[in-house]
Parts: C-alpha cells; structure tokens; sequence
C-alpha cells in the first residue's frame, strides 16, 4: 500500500512541477534582458549568404556596421547618411573618388581593430561571383576600392552617380583575419562555419545558438560607443508562424514582436502593457495590367479600372485602417510623392461611362461587356501564400463584375508568377514592391526594363523613359523634384499599374521599454539605445 | 524472424525509393523557378550562379541521379535554398523535437484512449458510456489546428497553465540538467496532449469495444467465475486481450501523428520537422521538402515494422513467416 501511496504522492509532485514551471509567475522582470520574437531562423551571421530580407538585416546588423547608415528621414528629403564604422569622407572634385576615414577605436570582439583592409575584404567578397551576393548590383559602379593606410580607404567609381553614397554603405564591414582563411567558393557550402568564427564589431556580439529555437546576442563590452548598448542580452526566439507569435506576446513570453497581422492588432492593443507601432514599410501592392492583351492597351480602360474598384474598402476590411490607399509608386512616406496627386475615386457609374466611351458595351445581353468581340475577361493572378492580396482579387472580382467586366483570380507559385510577369505571359497580376530611397524606378516602368524585366505592364512611354534616365543621373536628386512630379502624374493618368494601397508594418512592444524606434529600415533600429525603464 | 525483418527492409527500401523518386518528380515538374528572385534589385544574373551553384542547370535525370546518389552514398541531402544550411544538418537538428512530441503524444493519446474505454467498458450502455462515446467521436472530429489554437488562447494565454510555444524558456541554456528537463516537459505537456487527443477517441472506442467483447467470452466468463473483480478482469485481463488491436492501431496513427505534427508544431511554435517542413514549403526549399518527405516515410515504414513485430511478441496466433 506504501509504495502506491508513494508513486501517487511522486507523480502528483511531478505534475505539479511540471505545471507550476510552465505557469505564468509573478516574478520581477529581468531588466537586463529583453525577448525578441521573430519569424525566421537565422542561419549565418554572414549577410552575403544570408537570406536578403529586412528581419535578417536587422539581426546582422547587431552584429556587424556598415561605413556610414542611412538615416530614416526620407519624408522630409533625399536620403542623408550618419557615421558607422567611418567617422567622415569626402568626394574628389569629379565625384569619381570617395576617400573615407575610419574610427581608431573601433574593434573586432577579439581585440582586433578594424581595419582599412577589413573594408577591401568586404568589397572583394561582396563582388565575388563565387558567392554570389543577392545585393552585388550596388557594387557595380565601385571599379577598385583602395587601402590609402590603415585607417584611410579610397573608393573609385566608372562615373559620377547620385547613388555613390547608398553603394559604399550597402553591405557590412566583415572581418577579414577571421573569414579570410575560408575560400569565398566555399562561403555557401557551409553557412554554419562563420557561427564557429564569429566575431563583431557591432554593439552585440552571439552568445548563444539553439537550432530552429533562439538566438542569444550579449552585450559587446569592445563596443566603441560609451554605455551602448543598454540591455545586456537580447534573446531571438523562432516562431514561424504569426498567429503563434501573437500568442507568445500576450502570454508575455516574449517582449517584442513585429510584421504582425493586421487581424491581431486589436487584441493587441487591448493586452494591457502592450504598445502597438504602425510604420511605413515603403512597400505598395499593386495590380500590373498587362498592356498587350486587348483589355488593358488604352488608358482610359485602365483608368475606368481605377475608379471601379473600391480600394479604401480594402483598406478597411484586409487591413483594418493600417495600411493607406496608394496613387503613385513614389509612396506617400517618402520625400518625393507629389502630394497633389488626388487617388481615382471610387466611381462605378463614371467607370462605365468610361468604357462606353472606350468602345466598351455589352451587345449580346450577357452581362460582360465586349469590344471588336473581345469579351471583357481576363485572369487575375497573385501569388499563393499572399493572403490579403487574395482577399483583395475576390474584391476586386467583385466590384469588376458590377460593371460588366469578368475577372477570374487565380493563385500562382511565387516563382512561377515572376517569370510569367517577366515575359508578360499573364493577363493582370496582383504584386508589390518595397522601393529604396535612390527612387530610381527604372526597373518597374522605363521601355528597357520591358523584354525579361520587371516593367509587367509592358508599359512605354518615351517621355516617361525620358524621365526616369534624367532623374537616375541627377546628383543633387532634390533638384529633380519636378521631373519626379511629373512622372508620377503620367503614371497616374496612364494607369499601367493600379496602387492599391500602402501598407503599415506593425510591431508590438512592451509598454515598459523606452526609446524605441522602429522604423522602414529595421524593425530593431536603434536596439542599442532600447532600455527597460 | 530474421528473414522476415530482411524482408520487410528489403520491402521498405524499394518504397522508399519510390517515395522519392516520385517526390523528386513532383517537385521537379512542378511551376515556378525557386532561384527567381522576388527583389527587382537582384539581377537575375545572381540567379544564374546560384542555379549553377546548386546543379539546377543540368537535365532533370542528372540533376535526379546526383541528387539520388549524394542521399545513398554520403547521406547529403543538399543545402537549403533558404537557409543555405546542410539539409542533413537542419533536418537532424529538427527530428528529435518532432520524435519527442510524436512520443509523448502517442503516451497521451493511449492513456487517455485506453483510460475512457475502460470507463466505458466498465458500465457499457449507461449515461457514462454514451458520454465517452459521444465525446470520443466529437475529439475525433475537431481539426488539430482548431484545438490547438483554443488550447494556447484558453489554457496558455487565458489560464497561465503552461508556456503559449516553443520547447524551452528564453535563454534556457543556462539551466541546469534537472531544471532543463522540467522546462521542456512543461512545453512538452500542451502540445501532445492537443496532438494525441485527436487519436484518442478512437483508441477509447477500441478499447471499449475489445473489452465488452472480453466480457462476453469464455475467458472473461471464467474469470468472473474465479470470483476475479471486475477491475481486475478489465484491467489485467481485458486489456491483454485488447493489446494486439491496440497496437495495430499504433501503426495506423503513425502517419497522423506525423502530419497532426505538423500542425501542432506550427502553432505551439515547436522547433521539429512539421515546423520546418512547412518553412519549406512556403518558400519553394526543395531539398528539404524532399528530405523531409522521406524523413516522414521512414518514420512511417519504421513505425509499421515496429508495431508488426511488437504485434507477434504479444498475439501468439501471429506467426511471421
């Protein structure tokens, strides 16, 4: 009977270690700690292997600086850029050298100070076709980068661009003496060795790796700036999906969360200690209409499109108010949007005058207009695992067929979409693009980016082309505001892409935290100076 | 015995092939380009090298071939398209978490199934019975990814009973051996409990059934006879007799754990197999959607030979050759 007893008194002891280790406690925060979530693992500290995406930015940044740090002041004028790993630099007189000193007192987290050489490391790995990086592109203008002595690093460019200071600081600063010895042709083969020989020159430097789990940075006690950072250990749990990630908030496993779901704010923002931050991501979602296929080749269509489809009830219903209706692909966040631009309105009634005048009608009475015999239907495609952007295709369906028009939305494999769009094999096609602060649209809309490209529309207009070259060889870009305005409102009376809307990023914090900005750049921005108060 | 398990390998090594060979087929046919890049800032020369890089420039047989021959000589499954991590590596990584969750919740589901089947069976045809019985097909019928989500929110979330995911506390490396282990079975209790419940409905009504079936023969009969208990007659006797079907079913849930594991591991954030296959799949991984493919039928296949010869040992009947 003792014995029994005893396993029974074992077992509920057991359970309720088990269970009381699980329970929430009241236990004082440890302020010097914070919990990150994140949606992603963080395979490498090596950015050139690295997945290219903003969260993963953000953590390696932590790790590594670049020379100088674009600043997040793009509403108020072309980007301006703040010292990283640089103190100051200077442009030749014919722009074709940037000569850039670097601290004295920075150094790698072995003691080693960093170096002029570490900066042509950087470059050569960065450039290496064995590699190859995803962002080699903004090296392309840097023929040689030149050690001038140890703390002195000379850039050379094949010409004077606007862009000279966003193509030097793309890119961190990686430590030579401690990559070096590894081939660049073997920098993919094993992304785990630079976990094994990581060293930063970043405010914090990796504790801890837990597969598929955490990530643990500590507080990098070589750090340069006095008292940086504030927290001691940053913790980087994995939850790959959002819902479970919004779970962990509320349950106060975790003291931040961002890219959350717009469906999950307002539980959010009724959690009590929690903070809600809705920030331009510079991104818009767009429809590209193809300009080839019979519906979409006159203007006036694709302007009736327009003010067919009610985009503000997107907004409202697939974002709940975080996101804003887009008019132009120069985002209303950023410096250069032409705030007179007024969005179509929602209009179904002049839509249809629109297309009667457009040769559109109806003339064999079933209820989809026809042109030359063309009827008015057509595929709309979006990606799969874009849940909003199908929620908006139903909608858009459904305010198309109110004024005789049928669109059929279908979902397509990421991949497979791209290069359709890419050889203008589809109709029209729901997509997004986040846009960089040079605002050189070039890609998305001049007549060269047609043939293989991402000008989906097929759109061409030679004073648009025009345009854009001028303004991507401006050097002062502030002074090509006019040519910015002016292209923004051909876009938008010629409609190749409708903007749908510009969405919010939305990020959760723990009320109790202070200075913290997150901002288009990174969601972690300024983490060294965050702090529990 | 030997012969039959030289058999049976032989047998699950021949699926398996087919496995992937219909794998690689599917994947490899389907749409879409997973070296295209979504950022107009890359050029698509970047895509060029990397399909180089990872042989997606060659024939689809010498891309079948190669691949075929890295996973049976050297057990190289490729780098993750992701990650860029060994797939072996990531996998390995992965499997342990998703075995420890498929474990306790197979632990869970028999408790719990044969548990509500020996309440059922005790009283059969009463108030309690019907209860059990309703109840088990209601569990039976209720989605994973719906249980799941209610059991964070209310127990985890509402209740503060246990953690809301992942398998260990922040910065758990830090802990002791004896405080680790408790860390990870306080994660551990939720999720398997949630993933073994949807099995267990059906092993309750098993259970149930086997057991009144007991009663009914000559066995239990004669066991009544003895002046045996009740207790005694279903827990002891009744069960042995149950065990055989029981364990059969053992082999049936196996797949349903492993894709029940899926969902519970997304959303009790568990770092297993389920987690990463479905990382996979959103981003066009291929290698490990097919390592993690194969990974899944050879705990499947291994599961259902484990279960057979579990099966001969306890029903004599049962001969393997």
């Amino acid at each position: 009977m003792i014995p029994v007893v005893a396993m029974r008194l074992l077992a509920a002891a057991g359970l309720a270690a088990i269970l009381g280790w699980g329970c929430a406690s009241d236990t004082p925060r440890d302020t010097t700690r914070l919990t990150v979530g994140m949606r992603f693992e963080y395979p490498t500290p090596n950015e050139l292997i690295g997945p290219p995406t903003l969260s993963y930015s953000a953590i390696s940044n932590q790790f590594f600086l670049p020379l100088m740090a674009e600043q997040p002041d793009f509403r108020d004028g072309p980007p301006t850029w703040a010292p990283g790993l640089a103190t100051d630099w200077e442009f030749s007189e014919d722009r074709l050298q940037l000569t850039v000193r670097l601290r004295q007192d920075a150094r790698w987290s072995d003691g080693e100070p960093v170096t002029a050489e570490d900066v042509r490391f950087s470059w050569l790995a960065q450039t290496d076709p064995d590699i190859p990086w995803s962002y080699s592109l903004y090296k392309e203008s840097i023929t040689d980068v030149e050690v001038v002595d140890a703390g002195t690093v000379r850039f050379h460019f094949d010409a004077a661009g606007p862009t000279a200071l966003a193509d030097v600081s793309t890119g961190l600063i990686l430590p030579k003496h401690a990559w070096e010895p590894r081939p660049f042709a073997e920098w993919r083969g094993d992304p785990g060795w630079f976990f094994e020989h990581l060293v930063t020159s970043g405010p914090f430097l990796l504790e801890n790796r837990t597969s598929g789990q955490e990530l643990v940075l500590g507080r990098n006690p070589d750090y340069f700036e006095d008292g940086l950072p504030r927290l001691e250990r940053v913790v980087l749990r994995t939850a790959s999906d959002g819902a479970a990630l919004t779970n962990l908030l509320l349950a106060g496993e975790i003291d931040v969360a961002t890219g959350l779901g717009a469906t999950d704010a307002q539980r959010i923002t009724n959690q009590p200690g929690l903070r809600l931050i809705a920030y331009s991501n510079r991104q818009f979602t767009f429809v590209s209409w193809n300009t080839r296929r019979p519906w979409f080749q006159d203007a006036k269509t694709r302007r009736a499109l327009a003010m067919a489809i009610n985009r503000q009830a997107m907004v409202d219903t697939i974002w709940h108010g975080y996101a804003e209706v887009g008019n132009s692909p120069v985002i209303s966040s950023v410096w250069a949007h032409d705030a007179g631009l007024e969005p179509w309105p929602h209009d179904p009634r002049a839509a249809r005058d629109l297309l009667a005048a457009a040769g559109w009608t109806d003339g064999d009475g079933d209820g989809i207009l026809e042109r030359d015999g063309v009827p008015f239907r057509f595929e709309l495609a979006t990606f799969a695992g874009a849940p909003a952007r199908w929620d908006a295709m139903q909608m858009i369906q459904a305010d198309l067929r109110a004024i005789g028009i049928d669109a059929q939305p279908r979902r397509v494999e990421p991949g497979a979409l791209i290069q359709r769009m890419r050889d203008k094999d589809f109709d029209a096609a729901a997509s997004a693009f986040a846009i960089d602060t040079s605002l050189d649209l070039r890609y998305a809309f001049h007549s060269r980016s047609i043939p293989g490209g991402d000008n989906y529309a097929a759109y061409a207009n030679p004073e648009l082309d025009r345009l854009l070259d001028s303004f991507a060889t401006r050097l002062d870009p502030s002074a090509g505001l006019e040519d910015l305005h002016r292209l923004q409102r051909i876009l938008h009376d010629d409609q190749p892409i409708l903007v749908l809307w510009e969405p919010l990023t939305l990020a959760a914090f723990n009320e109790e935290l202070e200075s913290v900005e997150p901002n288009a750049l990174s969601p972690l921005a300024n983490l060294q100076e965050w702090a529990w108060r | 015995m030997i012969r039959f398990v030289l058999r049976r390998l032989l047998a699950a090594a021949i699926l398996l092939l087919i496995v992937l060979t219909l794998a690689f087929a599917v994947v490899a046919l389907a749409p879409g380009d997973p070296m295209a890049p979504t950022d107009p800032r890359i050029p698509p020369e970047q895509a060029e090298r990397l399909r180089a890089l990872y042989g997606l420039d060659q024939p689809l047989p010498v891309q079948y071939v190669r691949w075929l021959g890295a996973v049976v000589l050297h057990w190289d499954w490729g780098q993750s398209y992701r990650t860029g991590q060994p797939v072996a590596e990531l996998l390995f990584d992965a499997l342990p978490p998703t075995l420890l969750l498929a474990g306790a919740a197979l632990l869970a589901q028999y408790l719990l199934g044969i548990s509500l089947g020996l309440l059922a069976a005790s009283r059969p045809n009463s108030r309690l019975d019907l209860g059990v019985r309703v109840a088990s097909l209601v569990v039976y019928a209720l989605p994973t990814f719906w249980v799941g989500l209610m059991a964070v929110l209310v127990v985890a979330v509402g209740l503060g009973l246990a953690p809301a995911g992942g398998m260990t506390s922040a910065a758990a490396f830090e802990l002791g051996p004896v405080a680790a282990a408790l860390d990870v079975l306080a994660h551990l209790w939720l999720p398997a409990l949630v993933l073994g419940l949807s099995m267990a409905g059906d092993i309750a009504r098993y259970t149930r059934s086997s057991l009144i079936e007991f009663q009914a023969t000559e066995a239990g009969r004669a066991a009544r006879a003895r002046g045996l208990s009740e207790t005694r007659i279903l827990l002891v006797h009744g069960l042995a007799h149950a065990a055989p079907r029981l364990l059969q079913l053992a082999s049936v849930s196996a797949p349903l754990l492993l894709s029940g594991a899926v969902v519970a591991e997304v959303v009790f954030a568990w770092p297993g197999l389920g987690t990463a296959t479905l990382l996979a799949i959103q981003s066009g991984d291929i290698p490990v959607v097919l390592a993690a493919t194969a990974y899944g039928a050879v705990l499947v296949i291994a599961a259902s030979l484990a279960a057979d010869l579990l099966l001969t040992r306890l029903d004599p009947r049962i001969s393997v050759e």
